[in-house]
């Protein structure tokens, strides 16, 4: 990968990681400011402190924005922020 | 599709029906009749309003209207209606069988909008589409009407058990 390929890449990641972070605040009501979720925060326990049930709206809310299907065989991509990143990159590529 | 025949025409499943796929029991079982059903994805029932619903004794004197909370229910017992006919149907081939001890629970109650008050004499029909799945959770849309008027709109989460 060329220094312009990894920029550009690196530009992608980081415009999709506050798309995801918007989506979270708006789609589940969240106190916070989108810009303050870091990237490998976790989601659920005690980093935004989800609950089983908002990852079902987390699901719908992903499906509905970028086309990605979350499943029970897939629901670790929940885990953090970077995971479900990775997760929906894998599946738009 | 079963062979049982509901009591009433125009009805997929009749009250009785119903009352062998919910535990739900009197003062709480709400819905009259099942007029459409796709287990596990859709179903259309109604529910006749009548001023002798104890509830409407006290919701209010003098101005009864039929509680929204209770329109609510009624779109989660059409839930337990959609999954427990399909779970039937796994279990034994027909839409109706003894599946109540396998209801699920309501869940989360979003986004609902109560459009218009429902008084007695109105007959509310009910529609309902099952949505995504996550986890042991289902999201089902859920509409009410009283002729061509909207009277509700929710969206819940619901637990489904196994059958």
């Amino acid at each position: 990968m060329s220094l312009e390929e990894a920029t550009t890449h690196a530009t992608r990641r980081h415009q999709l990681a506050l798309e995801v972070k918007t989506l979270l605040v708006d789609r589940l009501a969240l106190d916070v400011d989108p810009a303050s979720i870091g990237d490998d925060q976790p989601l659920f326990g005690r980093g935004l402190e989800l609950d089983s049930i908002d990852t079902l709206e987390l699901a719908m809310a992903v499906e509905d924005t970028f086309g990605v299907t979350l499943t029970d065989d897939n629901t670790h991509s929940l885990l953090s922020l970077n995971r479900l990143l990775d997760h929906i990159q894998a599946e738009q590529s | 599709m079963s062979d049982h025949s509901p009591a009433a025409a125009g009805a997929v499943l009749s009250a009785d029906d119903i009352a062998r796929l919910l535990p739900h029991r009197h003062p709480f079982f709400l819905l009259d009749r099942v007029t459409a059903l796709e287990p596990g994805t859709s179903a259309e029932a109604i529910k006749n309003i009548t001023s002798s619903d104890a509830v409407l004794a006290g919701h209010f004197p003098g101005r009864m209207i039929y509680p929204g909370v209770l329109l609510v229910e009624c779109v989660a017992q059409l839930a337990a209606v959609v999954y427990g006919t399909a779970g039937a149907l796994r279990a034994t081939g027909e839409i109706v069988g003894d599946v109540a001890d396998r209801v699920g629970y309501l869940a989360e109650i979003r986004q609902a909008k109560f459009l218009k008050p429902v008084v007695p004499g109105d007959q509310v029909v009910f529609r309902l589409q099952s949505g995504a799945r996550v986890g042991g959770l289902i999201s089902v849309t859920g509409q009410a009407s009283v002729g061509s008027d909207p009277v509700l709109t929710v969206r819940l989460a619901v637990t489904e058990r196994d059958a």
